[in-house]
Formats: structure tokens, sequence, C-alpha cells
């Protein structure tokens, strides 16, 4: 479980978060609703420990992250999956070697299995035959295809997704939507997803949390987000029928 | 509402004159706090290098290789251009065979390590700078560091180590090629006789000048691979972030050099 308690944050002047709590229980697929900019990539690199908060708790699995030695928090590392918004493949790797990094540093695996291990995770997320191939000549749905296969290489217990579809086609982004569905199931995992893309958020989340003004204004199922009589919440609601 | 009177308007002007340069003093040492904080990392997980031995010889390939066209033409027409213009300085004064010893004691001191840090710090600083800086700005940074990398051990380490390894290397080359350059032109150019210059040159070789040469270049690697470093993991913003910690690396690492340069010198000599 991850549990964020009166986390405050300032950049320069701007103040992003003004005492946010959030709990995100196992085995769901909570999304974080809210506009660009407004600091929800903010909050996941402060869960894994990237970026420290001015003040408050992030608790995950009994253990403070702003506690934890360096080495206590590289463990904890290894329990999350990241996929950041624009993939942030290694530009200068193939795709092949983007995966098996973090397999050669952690795991204790043979050159063998390392190669399985990269085409099982490729697999998973529906890519076949592309480690020779270098990041700048695949397409962006596959650059975070290849980043989502990266982020699940070491089999983490939490997925951490940083506006999964943004800058996708439609077709490409409900395709990774159904990938986020398939990975909660066959691989067990607890997952934030970070959108302001209310579609996607319907179609991947258990739970929902609205992220306004440095604050989480409303937490809840889909009924209860779509039946809100709050403008902040209607807004999101309205844009999704529109669209 | 306030009131404005000649003293409010003084005191104003007044904290605004020193408002400024207060502020940059601030932001130097800011700077050098993180610095120096990263240079400390980097020393204290110096054990960890060996498991990006890859890393290293990759960058060794990339500064000191890949560098060694640029440093082997700037040289020979540094050695040429001294040898010419010492020949044109001193030609009534002196006997011929001093424009060897000329060239070599200069060539072996100041002008090889020196010149080569300087268009060094243009194309290995600036390309570590871009290439660091773009990572930063493409999440790629982070995206080790969520993989628990330790991305200083990972990307900085190798290159500091690659620089003070490599520069070294390309400036013994460097001094070789100005010396046969500087023979050249004393005899081509100034129609210097090549025993001349090579008597001048046996007379006046030492070999402290060409360790001092090689202890300098030692010091320019470190100092412009780390600030190249350094510039690039602070890089905010997109592209024009990028460019503009290029630029600084460019220049931070020219002023610290010569600096660095006449402190090495004003010790050691």
């Amino acid at each position: 479980m991850i549990q964020l308690t009166n986390i405050w944050k300032k950049f320069g002047d701007k103040q992003v978060h003004n005492g946010v709590n959030l709990e995100v229980r196992d085995n769901e697929t909570l999304v974080i609703i809210g506009r660009s900019g407004g600091g929800k990539s903010v909050l996941l690199k402060m869960i894994i420990g990237l970026i420290k908060p001015d003040s408050g708790s992030i608790v995950v699995d009994g253990k403070d992250v702003a506690s934890l030695t360096y080495k206590q928090l590289q463990r904890l590392r290894f329990k999350f999956g990241f996929l950041f918004q624009g993939a942030a493949l290694f530009d200068s790797m193939t795709v092949g070697q983007n995966i098996e990094l973090a397999l050669r540093r952690h795991g204790d695996y043979k050159d063998a299995d390392i190669t399985e291990r990269v085409k099982f995770a490729l697999h998973l997320v529906k890519l076949e035959n592309v480690e020779h191939l270098m990041p700048s000549s695949i397409s962006g749905g596959m650059k975070k295809r290849v980043g989502l296969a990266r982020a699940i290489a070491l089999t983490p217990k939490y997925m951490l997704y940083d506006e999964p579809t943004t800058g996708l086609d439609v077709e490409t982004a409900d395709g990774i939507n159904l990938l986020i569905n398939e990975l909660k199931t066959t691989l067990g995992v607890t997952s934030i997803v970070v959108t302001h893309d209310i579609h996607s958020a319907f179609v991947v989340g258990d739970r929902f949390a609205i992220f306004e003004k440095g604050q989480f204004i409303m937490t809840g199922t889909k009924d209860d987000i779509r039946n809100s009589p709050n403008p902040e919440v209607r807004k999101y609601i309205e844009s999704d029928i529109q669209t | 509402m306030t009131e404005t009177t000649p003293e409010s308007t003084l005191i104003s002007r007044s904290a605004e004159l020193f408002y400024r340069p207060g502020k940059l003093i601030l932001t130097f040492f800011e700077h050098l706090g993180r610095y120096m904080s990263t240079i400390g990392w980097m020393i204290y997980n110096f054990r960890n290098a060996k498991e990006y031995s890859g890393n290293i010889l990759q960058q060794m390939v990339m500064i000191g290789n890949n560098s060694i066209p640029i440093v082997l033409f700037v040289s020979m027409f540094v050695g040429m251009v001294t040898a010419v213009q010492s020949s044109y300085q001193l030609y009534a004064w002196i006997p011929r065979s001093v424009v060897g010893a000329l060239v070599t004691k200069s060539v072996l001191l100041e002008l090889t390590p020196l010149l080569t840090a300087l268009v060094l710090a243009g194309k290995v600083g600036a390309t570590i700078t871009a290439e660091l800086g773009t990572m930063r700005v493409t999440e790629q940074i982070d995206a080790l560091e969520a993989l628990a990398f330790d991305p200083i051990s990972f990307l900085i380490t190798p290159r500091v180590l690659a620089g003070v390894l490599m520069f070294p290397i390309l400036v013994v080359f460097g001094d070789l090629v100005a010396i046969l350059g500087g023979m050249f032109g004393a005899s081509a150019i100034a129609g210097i006789p090549v025993e001349a210059f090579v008597d001048g040159m046996k007379s006046s070789f030492e070999t402290w000048d060409a360790i001092f040469g090689i202890i300098k270049a030692t010091v320019f690697g470190f100092i412009i691979t780390s600030v190249s470093c350094y510039q690039g993991f602070q890089v905010q913003g997109g592209s024009e972030g990028v460019g503009k910690a290029t630029m600084n690396t460019v220049v931070l690492a020219c002023l610290s050099v010569v600096v660095m340069d006449f402190i090495l010198a004003s010790v050691l000599l």
C-alpha cells in the first residue's frame, strides 16, 4: 500500500502541492486526473524518491520514503516500474539493451535467461523481433510499449504510468490502455496512472482521484465521479462526453 | 498608498544596486556547492566504477580516440607558428638553435596542454553537456534512477575518468607533433637547419617540463569533463536549456582552465 499524507511542495514561487493526501490500495489501478502542469507527475516521482516533498510523508509498504538511506531507497525502487511520459528510452542503446540494462545490473541472470526475459517482456507488450532497433527508428506508440517492457522486466509490484496515452492517436492509445489492463491481470500489479485524458482513465481505472489546484478535490469510483455535482469534476466528465 | 520621498527612492535604488551582485554571488556559491557535492559523491562511490567499465572504455574512445585528429592538427600548426614567430622576433639577436629550445620549452610547458584543453573544452565539453542535458530533459536520467541506478556513477564517473586518463595521452601526442611541426616550420619557412633546431631542443630539454605538461593535462581533463557533466545534469527546460548549458560549459571550462593554468604554473614551477 502507498500512503501520501499532507504533502507540500513548492518550485520557486509556485506552490504545487497544498497538503496532498492519498491512499493507493493493493491490486487496484488508481487514476489521478488533472490538468497538465498541475503537479501530478511530480507526485509519481515523489513516491519513488526522485523528488523530495517540502513536508509531509510518503509511506510505501510501511516504509517512510524520506527516512530511507540511499541503498534502501534503491532497493525500494526495485518494487516499482515507471513508464515515463515520453518513454525516456536510452537513445544510445538498442531496444533490447534498454530492457536488459536493469536485468544485467540488478538480477543474477545468465545471458540466456536475460535474452528470454527480454523476449517475454516484449511479448507481453505485443512486440516481437525489435530488440536490435534503435529508439530513434521506432514510432511513438512502440516507444511507449518498449518503455513498458523495460518497466516490467524486473516484475515490479507497483506500476507508475505518467501520461501513458499522451501524444498518441486514438487507436494506439486504446492499445496502450488495453496493455495496462492486461498487465494488471497478468502480473497482478498495483498501478497509479496519471492522465488528463478522462476517456483513458475510465478504461483502465478502478478508482479515481481528481487533482485540482494542488489538492485532491475528490476520490471515488467511476460512478462517484460521473454523478458528482462538483463543477471542477464535471468539466472532466463533460470533456469526455464531447470527445 | 505608500508615499514616495527622495529618501525612499534612494533606499530603493541602493537596494537594487546591491540586489543583482548579491544574487549573482549567491548563485555562484549555490552552484559551487552542488558541483562539489557531485564530485564528492563521485569520489565516495568510486568503488562502483568497476561495474561500469564498459562505459569507461566507451568514453575513452569518445574523448580520446575521436579527438586525436583535431589535437594533432592544432598541435602541428601551433608548433609551426611558434617556430616561425620565434625566428622572426629573435633572428638578429641570438643563435639559430635557440629557436629549437624555445619551441620545445613553449610547447611542453604551455602551448600544447593549454591549447589542447581549450579545443577540447569546445569539442568534448560541449558534447558531454549536450548529451547529458538531453538525457535530463527527456527524463532518461530520471529513468536511470527509477531503475535503481546511481546516475552519477553510471554517467559522470566514466566520463571524468576517461577525461583524466585520455587528456595526458592526447597532450603527449600533441607535444610530439608540435615539435615536429616546429622543426618543419623552422626549416621550411625560417631557413633554420634541422640540425640547429635539434641541437637547441636537446640542450634545453628537461624531463620535468614534459611531466609538468602531463600534470596540467590531467587537471584540465578533470576540470573540463566534471564541469561539462555537472552542467548537463543541471539542465532545465527543453532544447533552449540544453543550448544555454552547452554555452555555459564552454565558457566556464575555458575560464577554469586558464585560471588553473596560472595556479599550477605558480605552484609547480
